[in-house]
């Protein structure tokens, strides 16, 4: 709210942010674990007096520089440039808390560069114990530089004391540091190993291809089993409600934890061919296999750990779109318009109401949601909510679902909100109150769960249940799955619910109240906004004088080639389109005013 | 208008340590920004005049290129953490507003980077290719200077930012700004002048093993330096008249510290003029560092200028931690150690 949005909503920019994170670190943790294995593969060679060990660990420095300084180096700076893009607060704060941690790593950046040109620039040409010596100083100041930006990226998930005493120190070592910094050093042994297997994979030489894929899978092999202690240990000192996130309760997170661990397999088991039952195995189509794999668990532990970190973009201090915690309380009781910087819409009014709703969504929803892209799209999330389920849903939705920040601004605000998700998303009428002809388990339905899930998935869920076990299960939602919030009803509710999600299965759904059109509501959704039955700018039922029922109902389907193309598809069901073209023949003759 | 600057966050030590720290590393990265440039730019032109001598003075630079692109990057980035530090909340904003051209920094340097490097890998076979690789990456950099351009007045000028409610997706430039290509021209014309004079530095060295290359060289070089120079005291002069009059005034008289460093720049640039004509590379190198480095603080002090309605660093809040510039100061002390230690070895190994 101190900074304005770049707003690109078909694209996300925590997708842009990811797609840079994961391959960055997947060539930085190569940087750090990569100079190890330069320096003790060139050790190999002479302690051998192998010359085709020593050309191998040359060619393969050559790799080294090209892939780490190029793509590695610069797209380090492209993170950084990302996320101050997507989220100059949060940058702000760490570029100002952490000034000399940063400075400090790049006094290590240096360094490695002039190591590594050494290295490379003089392979065979400086005497060994010297050229050596470069090698480890270009490991330490890599490893130094992942201790620096594993004290940093460790604080956003936490914090740790530094909430209390404001001191660096606190915030450097916080309670991952240590955890991480082990795992962290791990995993880039492990990918020294998966990136020499690439290399090597272009050997022509079978003996010296063979000793250094045995050698390059015992890099793997080892720092592989390292990795899962420090993993545990990682994982045990993470916060406990980032721990439940990973543990279930966020869905996304599952599956990305599900691709990372059938990755792991994969590494483990081609590893192990290479290792000890067919060296002769590698090629190039397995190496890139391995590769592949590793970029994949590393991807999926990089979105895990951001993940993780919701609703928040720094655990307990500011939530992922900018607000700071401390200020949630006066942004509900004063209004997040009248606080934020970058709105143009400071005052609510009911002509400008999709206006300011639009500022609220760009301000507080597209951190995490797109408009229609592949990132957690906001279309889909609420196809099958109502305005009523929204607004109740804005009401509680950080303690329905702990990663989603809660709704910062008062009830006008809120209902501004929904009315933009509703009718300037979805297109669909506001409508006050519950659905036309619902019961009141279907208005609690609405409102409790189709956040997540529409009335379908939940017949489909339910098929065959009695409806004892619909009420049990409702007693403890999160028993069915821990991804779900337990239901805070009451039982006279929950009996109504149960009611209603039963309804869903039976041979005869819940009739509409009698007397009512579903016509109509068609009509109301779809066509109101800019149509009036008989009077008013642009009435319909002119344009449909004389025709039969067939006729308006083949012209459903092709709205939007029509005269002049300006309508949209009429995004409705058949049945739906059946219902609408029954009203307007109806009403054309007179049967509805 | 100023209601749309954000509020900016605390600092750990007095602000002074960062301007200090800003003003050497910046004109440090200006000087390498400029041989990268001049380079590139020599390279090219060696390489499309042909020619046995100017090939292989084309190549002798393509090889010096990596070096020059790596430490450019590694002193921008210090470069720019220290801006931040003083005047995020500005750049973050206008960055924001400009951010597809802002992504695009990085994500183009590293199609130059490697343009480069191949370049230099495959010298001898790219043939025509090799043109083109060398003009994407100058083309690459040239436009790169011109977001940076865009950026850093964009962020001095928050009247602009309005913009933003018109168009939010990231694709708003400067372009408008009567200083926008004065400002630019002259960031690349004394980047261009600079850089032929390293390479006729460059042209110096090489010539005790090779003197053709070296003379070439130093012909190219200091051609490049002597006529853009005096276009550049052209350019500066219209970058000064383009500038808002508060800020023009500040180097007229109204602030005596400007005013010293426009002469003292002026001095110094016909001085620098001067050993060009005369071909005493060595007298106009070691003038044209402290010229550089003027440069940087007349930036400065233009930034300042155009902040001054309603910024300046001093109002920063401190919240005091000194332990961790007392890290920072060990690590570069150890560092610069250790960059000795190897430089040293690496030298006794050429020679």
């Amino acid at each position: 709210m101190n900074y304005p949005v770049w707003y690109i909503p078909e694209v996300g920019g925590g997708l842009l942010i990811a797609v840079i994170a994961i391959i960055h670190v997947f060539i930085s943790h190569f940087a750090v674990g990569g100079g190890l294995y330069l320096v003790i593969a060139e050790r190999k060679g002479l302690r051998e007096k192998n010359r085709a060990i020593l050309d191998f660990t040359r060619s393969h420095a050559k790799f080294f520089l090209l892939m780490t300084m190029v793509a590695g180096g610069v797209t380090g700076v492209a993170i950084w440039f990302v996320i101050s893009l997507v989220q100059p607060a949060a940058t702000s704060l760490l570029i100002h808390i952490f000034v000399f941690g940063w400075a400090t790593e790049w006094v290590f950046f240096l360094v490695e560069i002039v190591a590594i040109f050494v290295y490379f620039y003089t392979f065979g040409r400086m005497d060994d114990r010297t050229h050596q010596a470069v090698g480890w100083i270009y490991f330490i100041a890599a490893w130094l530089s992942l201790l620096l930006i594993n004290g940093i990226i460790n604080f956003m998930l936490s914090p740790g004391a530094w909430l209390e005493n404001d001191s660096f120190w606190s915030a450097f070592f916080n309670p991952l540091f240590w955890p991480s910094l082990f795992f962290r050093t791990a995993v880039s042994c492990m990918l020294a190993g998966v990136y020499a297997f690439l290399t090597s994979a272009f050997l022509k030489d079978a003996a010296v291809k063979q000793t250094m894929t045995r050698f390059s899978a015992k890099w793997v092999l080892g720092s592989y089993l390292a990795a899962i202690p420090c993993g545990i240990w990682y994982y045990a000192s993470v916060p406990p409600p980032a721990r439940a996130l990973i543990a279930g309760a966020s869905p996304t997170i599952q599956r990305t934890l599900h691709a990372g661990f059938w990755a792991l397999i994969a590494l483990a088991v081609l590893t192990l061919v290479l290792v000890i039952l067919r060296p002769a195995f590698h090629s190039r189509p397995v190496a890139m296999f391995v590769f592949i794999s590793a970029f994949i668990f590393m991807g999926a532990f990089e979105w895990t750990r951001e993940a993780a970190r919701r609703p928040y973009v720094i655990n307990e201090v500011m939530y992922s779109n900018g607000i700071l915690k401390a200020e949630m309380a006066g942004l509900k009781q004063n209004g997040f318009l009248r606080s934020a910087r970058w709105v143009q819409q400071k005052d609510l009014h009911e002509e400008s109401l999709l206006d300011a709703g639009r500022e609220l969504f760009v301000n507080q929803c597209y951190a995490c949601h797109t408009i229609g892209g592949i990132n957690n799209d906001i279309l889909a999330r609420t196809k099958t909510m109502s305005y009523p389920a929204i607004l109740s849903y804005l009401g509680t939705i950080h303690d329905k679902r702990y990663f989603m920040p809660p709704f910062a601004g008062n009830e006008a605000e809120a209902r501004a909100l929904a009315a933009f998700i509703v009718k300037g998303l979805q297109g669909k009428t506001i409508t006050e109150g519950g659905a036309p002809g619902g019961s009141k388990g279907q208005a609690l339905f609405d409102a409790n769960c189709t956040a997540c899930h529409g009335q379908d998935i939940i017949r489909s869920l339910t098929t065959g249940w009695e409806r004892a076990r619909v009420r049990k299960g409702l007693n403890r939602l999160s028993a069915l799955n821990p991804a779900m919030p337990d239901y805070q009803g009451t039982p006279a509710e929950k009996e109504a619910l149960a009611d209603f999600i039963v309804s869903l299965n039976s041979p005869q759904p819940a009739a509409p109240a009698k007397g009512h059109d579903h016509g109509e509501d068609v009509f109301e959704q779809n066509c109101s906004m800019c149509h009036t039955l008989r009077d008013g700018g642009n009435p319909l039922l002119p344009k449909v004088a004389g025709w039969d029922q067939q006729r308006i109902r083949k012209t459903l389907d092709i709205l939007d080639t029509l005269k002049g193309s300006i309508m949209p598809p009429l995004k409705a069901s058949p049945a739906d389109k059946d219902a609408l073209a029954a009203f307007l023949a109806s009403s054309s003759k007179g049967g509805a005013e | 208008m100023n209601a749309l600057v954000p509020s900016p966050d605390t600092i750990p030590v007095a602000w002074g340590w960062f301007q200090g720290l800003l003003m050497l590393v910046f004109p440090l990265h200006l000087l390498l920004m400029n041989a990268m440039l001049g380079s590139a730019a020599i390279a090219l032109y060696a390489r499309i005049r042909g020619g046995e001598t100017d090939v292989r003075l084309s190549h002798e630079l393509a090889r010096a290129l990596p070096f020059l692109v790596a430490f450019t990057i590694n002193l921008g980035v210090a470069a720019l953490l220290f801006i931040q530090v003083l005047f995020g909340h500005l750049l973050y904003t206008s960055s924001v507003l400009m951010a597809v051209f802002w992504l695009g920094v990085p994500l183009l340097l590293i199609i130059a980077y490697y343009a480069i490097y191949l370049y230099d890998f495959r010298f001898a076979s790219l043939g025509r290719g090799g043109t083109l690789l060398m003009v994407l990456a100058l083309v690459i950099f040239l436009a790169i200077a011109f977001f940076f351009t865009n950026n850093m007045t964009l962020m001095l000028e928050p009247r602009q930012w309005i913009a933003y409610f018109r168009n939010p997706g990231g694709t708003i430039l400067n372009a408008d700004s009567s200083v926008i290509w004065p400002r630019y021209l002259h960031l690349i014309t004394g980047g261009l002048a600079v850089g032929g004079l390293f390479v006729a530095l460059f042209g110096r060295f090489t010539g005790q093993r090779d003197p053709q290359l070296g003379a070439r060289a130093l012909e190219l070089g200091m051609n490049l330096f002597t006529i853009l120079t005096l276009a550049q005291i052209v350019i500066g002069f219209w970058f000064l008249v383009s500038l808002p009059r508060p800020v023009m005034l500040l180097f007229m008289g109204g602030n005596v510290a400007a005013t010293a460093l426009l002469g003292t720049g002026l001095l110094l640039a016909v001085a620098v003029l001067a050993a060009g004509f005369r071909k005493n590379i060595v007298a106009s190198a070691s003038m044209a560092v402290p010229l550089v480095f003027l440069m940087a603080f007349m930036r400065d002090a233009v930034r300042s200028g155009y902040l001054k309605p309603f910024f300046t660093p001093d109002m920063l809040k401190v919240i005091p931690q000194y332990s961790p510039l007392l890290m920072f100061i060990f690590s570069l002390v150890g560092g610069i150690i250790a960059i000795y230690w190897m430089l040293r070895k690496t030298i006794k190994l050429y020679r």
